[in-house]
């Protein structure tokens, strides 16, 4: 029966063999380092989810978000727990992309055919670091605001166009409802679109091309 | 046939996998409907007596609307929500207390005197004074409340 149903839905959509393309694909002998990727994509994933679920509480307005983020740890059923996920997950995101990023650099994995590979990966991870930073505001606890704050200030020291970077980023001189407002579509909009699309290339590079091998001594 | 099911390393694997992933999925799946659902399954706050205003404000045989603000608890907010009350005496001693709110869909009705009939203006809902359903889509008359009198005052059980 399951196999019938298979059968249909092969002859129309031809998944099996993009099923075999992903999952069944040969590899060459490598080690554990090379799960890192994975591990980053499994971590992704969890962010996308639990940050899905927040949204359907949280609003992004001084007068409300703090409250909001509260009525999410302490009331809603697994609030704590959703929170806590995409909390703790923002964290493992960003060390996970850098081991992932070392693992590439001392192996390396960046070369030739694999340098559009890097690149995305490159882009990869100051998307990681923009949503590491636009989150980090969305509770508007003190931590948050002081945080972006200095993140802004620090920002405003490039020469010549400094101040005009920081005017940007907090949507006029100080941080507002403007900023609170911006950093939370760059976070649930601008810097999602940008991770799916450059980790859909970077994930059909890494099928196309195969992983590389581990570096042999004359290598 | 030599049937021996040997689980080879190679599909034992696959199963593990798949079970991890459900386990996984499971482990999102359930917290997520619970996080989802949880606002839905919160019980209503304890119903209280409200004050209406003063017995003497009733005028005999027709529904005479008080207006009452309570605070509600919606979330994380705390909000000021006013009550429409319409009470109806015959005898000036049994009172009956109805809601504003159309048994239809929810809109609110009002006492249109020249006519003697609660109207709801979404899909012409007419009640009688009484509350009966006189015409339109209506499934019910207007709900009721509790009511007591007390120190000349009215009061209504809700919440």
């Amino acid at each position: 029966m399951g196999s019938k149903i298979a059968d249909w839905l092969d002859e129309r959509l031809g998944w099996r063999s993009v099923w075999e393309a992903i999952f069944l694909r040969k590899i060459p002998k490598v080690n554990w380092l090379f799960t890192l990727g994975s591990a980053t994509l499994f971590v992704a994933v969890n962010q996308a989810i639990t940050g899905i679920l927040l949204t359907l509480y949280y609003v992004p307005t001084p007068d409300h978000a703090y409250n909001s983020v509260q009525y999410i740890t302490n009331e809603v059923a697994a609030g704590w727990l959703i929170r806590g996920l995409h909390h703790w997950g923002a964290s493992a995101m960003v060390v996970l992309t850098v081991l992932h990023m070392l693992r590439v650099i001392f192996l390396g994995t960046y070369k030739y055919p694999r340098e559009i590979t890097w690149f995305t990966g490159v882009f990869l991870l100051i998307i990681v670091i923009g949503f590491g930073f636009t989150g980090y505001l969305l509770p508007w606890d003190q931590k948050a605001y002081w945080a972006t704050t200095v993140g802004t200030k620090i920002a405003s020291v490039t020469p010549g166009i400094g101040d005009w970077i920081l005017r940007v980023m907090r949507g006029g001189p100080e941080l507002s409802a403007v900023t609170l407002a911006r950093f939370f579509g760059v976070h649930v909009w601008v810097l999602p679109s940008a991770l799916m699309a450059l980790s859909g290339l970077h994930l059909y590079l890494v099928i196309k091309i195969g992983i590389s091998e581990m570096p042999g001594k004359d290598d | 046939m030599n049937e021996k099911k040997e689980i080879d390393r190679r599909s034992f694997l696959g199963m593990a996998t798949w079970a991890i992933g459900g386990l996984i999925g499971a482990g999102f799946g359930i917290p997520a409907i619970a996080y989802i659902i949880s606002p839905a399954t919160r019980k209503d706050e304890a119903q209280d007596w409200i004050r209406l205003g003063s017995v003497s404000k009733v005028e005999l045989g027709t529904p005479t609307l008080f207006k009452t603000k309570i605070e509600r608890q919606t979330g994380w907010i705390t909000k000021e929500e006013e009550l429409s009350i319409y009470v109806l005496t015959e005898n000036g001693r049994d009172f009956v207390a109805m809601s504003n709110i159309c048994t239809h869909l929810g809109c609110r009705v009002r006492w249109i005197s020249d006519q003697e009939q609660f109207f709801c203006p979404c899909h012409n809902a007419g009640f009688s004074k009484s509350g009966e359903v006189v015409s339109g889509p209506p499934p019910r008359p207007l709900d009721q409340y509790q009511v007591k009198e007390e120190d000349g005052q009215l009061y209504v059980l809700g919440g």
